[in-house]
């Protein structure tokens, strides 16, 4: 059983790697899906389930549950694209992280399973053209979550960190959700980023890959797309190479495929289509990339917090969501990881670790209003974003919020995100603090989120796909990621994504005639 | 790692470290390898060409190298690359000040200087989860691979291929 196989760490048969690859190959099939994340791993199983013959290529290894150990540095580099600095250009620069491993940037997210909301849809619709959205996804969303087991947490699995920004929003008087994540009795060995070590978090290695592999597909790991291979408009595969452990191009491998998609993320696949030559007649391929940007305060309390002992997330506060704020939220990392995000250093810094138990570190998501963009130069996507006024100002406010929240929690101070940290130690000093706009540069601003790079839409002359993530103006070439979403959508994209990909792959299989003839 | 990114590195964990990490000085200097080396090309050569610059930099305020620099001398020159007239000099002080802060928290005597123990964590609660949770593990398992369609009476791609040998 390919499940048992995952859980146990070895590689189930259909998963090729560098080591199966010993000379320049081609290989045939209906459909070769390039990456193998949220959309890729969910069309595969659907169309393989179809009988649809398909090969995904992910340019990350292949690791089995097992394979996630508590060494978060050896994680990071097996499991994040670049080590995870990865940045957009900009003042401030924003640092972004992506997966690249078999499962894509499910293997590291924290499982947060949320439909795209109600207004977002209701956006789509009116302002792109995508008529019916809402119902026409809802079926999907109820199949992706079956599939994934999107759950609310046990309460057993809760963290402090977490009880602690609860009693913060009890206090306040604030909205919040308990969260709803794809996991089967997750039970909060917080770890998600690093890769589940449990198996509980549902992420499309232990669940659409194993039912892509059970249903007949090939999943090709350590292969890097150069480019989709086409004739005239029409695509007709990929040519690609085997990356070798330190970095270099190994043998060649071509897949000769009837259709061909990309689902290698709103970073990539822009730079993918524009190095096969694809053009859009709207001109947007690479523009309208939103970011989500987050924030982070760390609130230092009395008592013990221990936030490492409790699932990744469990609640998000709501209340303003409607103002641009998506999410409030509590979410633990490792030492490392918080020391890096410090300005202190020396003895400083040994000081304010030895707080690490007394931690909660909390962030924001913003509903960027700006759009960046992402290039291709020589062939690599770099992007590019600035904050506007507007996301700064609102960004700043959110500070305040959320510092006003941990105080209410009983924090005694909060450490704030700037280059030079300014930590304040009751409500009205963060409100006096935060009253005077802060220069961007010295804002340490990060996200997880990037969206929007292939917008679908109704207009051809607005968007670059289709609501089927067809690409305009190419034949057989279909996008299936978050490039896809025409705006940011303030929760976490997965289940979004796997929605769409869902939907397109249903597009597929009513349309073999034409698509796969 | 190159010689001299090695010696520059290995200068600053006294300055950007906690005390009590100096001893783990080899080891942090090796962990930051290993991070570079998964990290873009650009960042890499930046950092190279960053630390060269800062080494050398120290001749003409200090005269000497930086690698050579100790205790209050070696502090005042990094805080002027902190301070520095330039977002250049900031931001290379800021890049080996988080950089180097990682691979310090990273050593397993810093973890547990902090109290941060995750692995005996994680066995426990994964032995846990196995045991109280079997039951609704293995019915998730069966759910994976059950047969549910996305559609249903269609014609497959080995209908259609049947169809066309029939054909033919």
């Amino acid at each position: 059983m390919a499940v048992v196989a995952l859980h146990e760490g070895t590689r189930p048969s259909g998963v090729f790697t560098r080591h199966d690859i010993h000379g320049d190959t081609v290989v045939d099939c209906d459909v070769v899906i390039v990456g193998s994340g949220a959309g890729g791993a969910t069309m595969a199983a659907e169309l393989a389930e179809a009988g649809i013959d398909v090969v995904v290529v992910e340019e990350g290894s292949y690791y089995g549950t097992r394979d996630f150990t508590a060494d978060t540095s050896a994680m990071i580099r097996q499991l994040y694209r670049d080590g995870g600095a990865t940045m957009a250009i900009g003042n401030p620069p924003i640092m972004f992280q992506e997966g690249r491993a078999v499962g894509g940037s499910t293997v590291i997210n924290g499982g947060m399973s949320w439909r795209t909301p109600e207004p977002i849809l209701q956006r789509w619709e009116h302002e792109f053209g995508l008529a019916g959205i809402a119902r026409e996804l809802e079926p999907y969303f109820d199949r992706v979550e079956r599939r994934i087991h999107v759950a609310p947490m046990d309460e057993s699995a809760i963290g402090n960190d977490n009880w602690l920004l609860k009693k913060g929003a009890d206090a306040k008087g604030w909205k919040y959700v308990g969260n709803l994540r794809n996991q089967v009795h997750c039970i909060g060995s917080n770890r998600c980023a690093f890769g589940c070590p449990t198996g509980a978090k549902q992420s499309a290695l232990v669940s659409y890959i194993p039912r892509a592999l059970h249903y007949g597909a090939r999943v090709y790991a350590d292969v890097v797309v150069d480019r989709i291979t086409r004739h005239g408009k029409r695509a007709t595969g990929v040519m690609g190479h085997v990356r070798r452990p330190d970095g270099s191009r190994g043998h060649a491998l071509a897949v000769r495929a009837k259709l061909v998609v990309s689902a290698c993320g709103a970073i990539h696949t822009p730079a993918l289509l524009e190095r096969s030559g694809f053009r859009s007649p709207s001109g947007l391929i690479g523009h309208n990339l939103s970011l989500h940007p987050n924030v982070k305060v760390v609130a230092i309390f009395d008592e013990d917090v221990t936030g490492w002992k409790g699932a990744h997330q469990a609640f998000q506060v709501r209340e303003f969501e409607e103002q641009g704020l998506g999410v409030f939220a509590a979410v633990n990392v490792p030492p490392s990881i918080l020391a890096m995000s410090f300005p202190h250093r020396g003895a400083q810094l040994g000081a304010l670790m030895q707080q690490y138990n007394h931690m909660v570190l909390a962030g924001l998501l913003c509903e960027d209003t700006t759009t960046g963009r992402v290039r291709t130069l020589r062939g690599k996507p770099q992007a590019f974003y600035q904050l506007n006024a507007h996301d700064t100002a609102n960004m700043q406010r959110g500070l305040v919020l959320l510092s006003e929240l941990l105080f209410a929690a009983g924090a005694k101070r909060v450490l704030l995100p700037f280059a030079h940290a300014k930590e304040v130690a009751t409500p009205d000093e963060a409100h006096r603090l935060l009253d005077k706009p802060i220069p961007t540069h010295g804002w340490e601003v990060v996200t997880v989120h990037m969206m929007g790079t292939a917008r679908m839409g109704a207009d051809r002359s607005a968007a670059v796909t289709d609501f089927h993530g067809q690409v305009y103006d190419a034949d057989r070439l279909i996008v299936a990621d978050a490039s896809l979403f025409p705006t940011p959508i303030r929760v976490n994209p997965m289940e979004t994504i796997m929605a769409l990909a869902t939907h397109a792959a249903g597009h597929v299989i009513d349309n073999t005639r034409r698509l796969l003839s | 790692m190159k010689p001299t990114t090695r010696a520059v590195l290995r200068s600053l964990v006294p300055v950007v470290c906690p005390p009590e990490a100096v001893p783990l000085t080899e080891a942090i200097v090796d962990h930051m390898g290993l991070a570079l080396d998964a990290s873009p090309a650009l960042l890499r050569t930046g950092l190279d060409v960053g630390l060269v610059a800062y080494d050398l930099g120290a001749i003409a305020r200090h005269g000497k190298r930086a690698r050579s620099l100790t205790g209050e001398a070696a502090e005042r020159y990094f805080r002027s690359w902190e301070h520095g007239i330039t977002p250049m000099h900031r931001q290379m002080a800021h890049g080996i000040n988080q950089l180097m802060s990682l691979s310090c928290y990273e050593q397993p005597e810093m973890m547990e200087r902090v109290g941060y123990r995750p692995a005996p964590w994680i066995a426990e609660v994964t032995k846990k989860r196995l045991t109280v949770f079997a039951d609704d593990i293995a019915k998730q398992d069966r759910q994976i691979l059950a047969p549910d369609p996305l559609r249903r009476n269609r014609e497959t791609t080995s209908d259609l291929i049947a169809a066309k040998k029939v054909g033919s």
